[in-house]
């Protein structure tokens, strides 16, 4: 009797452990992918508390803007510390995003009516590029100059946006915009296209308006 | 009864290894990437075995699903720089992609564009695949490449693999 007792204690016991084991892994995965997606996401979607629209949050705001040194279409390196001093509105874009096409005759607008003001606009396509074949990769800086040429777009334009993905959140959809303050300090950022309202009043926070 | 108390102490450490090892497994099991953090804009449905005859011209029609508020261009999207949604099979896996037809797209407009008109695809849609086999069980990973947007963003085109089992006898 005394030992039937023990052998359903241990059983029970061990039925137990391997329960408490099963939460436990299920546990630890949750946690594990929720870090795991806190880290891939820098920047998500919010509602906004003011009109109950999305919000782009990122963790590049109040911070220094990431560095890069891209191509132009010239080929001429352009590097953000050389606009130190200046506002400046960096707007990844790409050809086949309809949204960025409707996006860019407002900036071209904005740009023109606070350049004097000491801004400037880089818009930095995030259009694949193929690297190891010479002839794709001719093909494919032609089709963005065709664009911004088409688009009459007068600021620097700058290829191989996928370079500078990671620290400018994933780059995951387009348009994504960036206004950076004289400092170099992100002041705000935008996802999607908002309107021309919306990205002149960035504009005046990053010019300290 | 001290035999019977090794026993229970033997059980009982195993279960606890076993669920040591069961922790580690998922630690092991995450991998950083995109996919957790962007679910799929388009999932492919069925079917995922067809049985066709060897060394003749077969169609088959290919369901996919698009992701609720998000659309994909169509074949012919219209305009040269968008990309266009296209179905492939590679060299390789015994079977050879003759012609897809894909269905005609929607009329879609941008709210602040509406003189554009785009031509997408939304919710389910097909693509009738023909398609000739050898003989024999093939395992294709065929390919599904498009680019998907909302109505103000637009994800990166992106091509995913549409796995069948296709049975030539």
């Amino acid at each position: 009797m005394r030992r039937n007792t023990l052998v359903i204690t241990a059983v029970l016991f061990i039925l137990a452990v391997f329960a408490w084991a099963g939460w436990a892994n299920w546990e630890y995965r949750r946690q594990a992918a929720e870090r795991l997606l806190a880290s891939t996401m820098q920047g998500v979607l919010a509602p906004d508390a003011t009109d109950g629209t999305a919000e782009f949050m990122t963790k590049l705001k109040g911070k220094a803007a990431p560095g890069f040194a891209l191509e132009d279409l010239s080929g001429k390196k352009v590097t953000l510390a050389s606009y130190k001093g200046k506002a400046v509105l960096i707007n990844f874009w790409a050809t086949w995003c309809a949204p960025c096409k409707i996006e860019t005759p407002w900036l071209i607008e904005l740009r023109n009516k606070y350049a004097a003001q000491g801004f400037e606009v880089l818009g930095i396509s995030a259009d694949d590029l193929d690297k190891d074949d010479k002839q794709k990769l001719s093909e494919e800086k032609k089709e963005i100059a065709h664009f911004a040429e088409q688009m009459h777009i007068p600021y620097p334009v700058l290829i191989d946006g996928d370079s500078v993905s990671t620290p400018y959140d994933g780059l995951d959809s387009l348009p994504v915009s960036y206004f950076v303050d004289r400092n170099g300090t992100v002041v705000a950022a935008q996802m999607g296209l908002t309107s021309k309202e919306e990205i002149e009043a960035d504009i005046k926070k990053a010019l300290g308006k | 009864m001290l035999r019977m108390k090794t026993r229970i102490g033997v059980v009982a450490a195993l279960a606890l290894g076993t669920c040591l090892l069961a922790r580690g497994q998922a630690l092991s099991g995450i991998r950083p990437g995109r996919s957790i953090a962007q679910p799929a804009a388009v999932e492919y449905l069925y079917p995922e075995q067809v049985t066709v005859a060897a060394g003749k011209t077969s169609e088959v029609t290919l369901h996919f699903r698009i992701a609720q508020g998000l659309h994909i261009n169509s074949h012919q999207p219209g305009e040269k720089e968008l990309i266009p949604t296209t179905f492939s099979i590679p060299e390789g896996f015994g079977v050879r992609l003759d012609a897809a037809s894909y269905p005609e797209g929607t009329e879609f407009t941008l709210p602040l564009d509406p003189e554009t008109k785009l031509s997408v695809y939304t919710g389910e849609f097909t693509i009738q695949a023909k398609i000739v086999a050898t003989q024999g069980n093939h395992l294709v990973e065929a390919k599904l490449r498009f680019q998907a947007c909302d109505k103000d963003a637009c994800m990166p085109p992106k091509t995913i693999t549409v796995p069948i089992d296709v049975i030539g006898k």
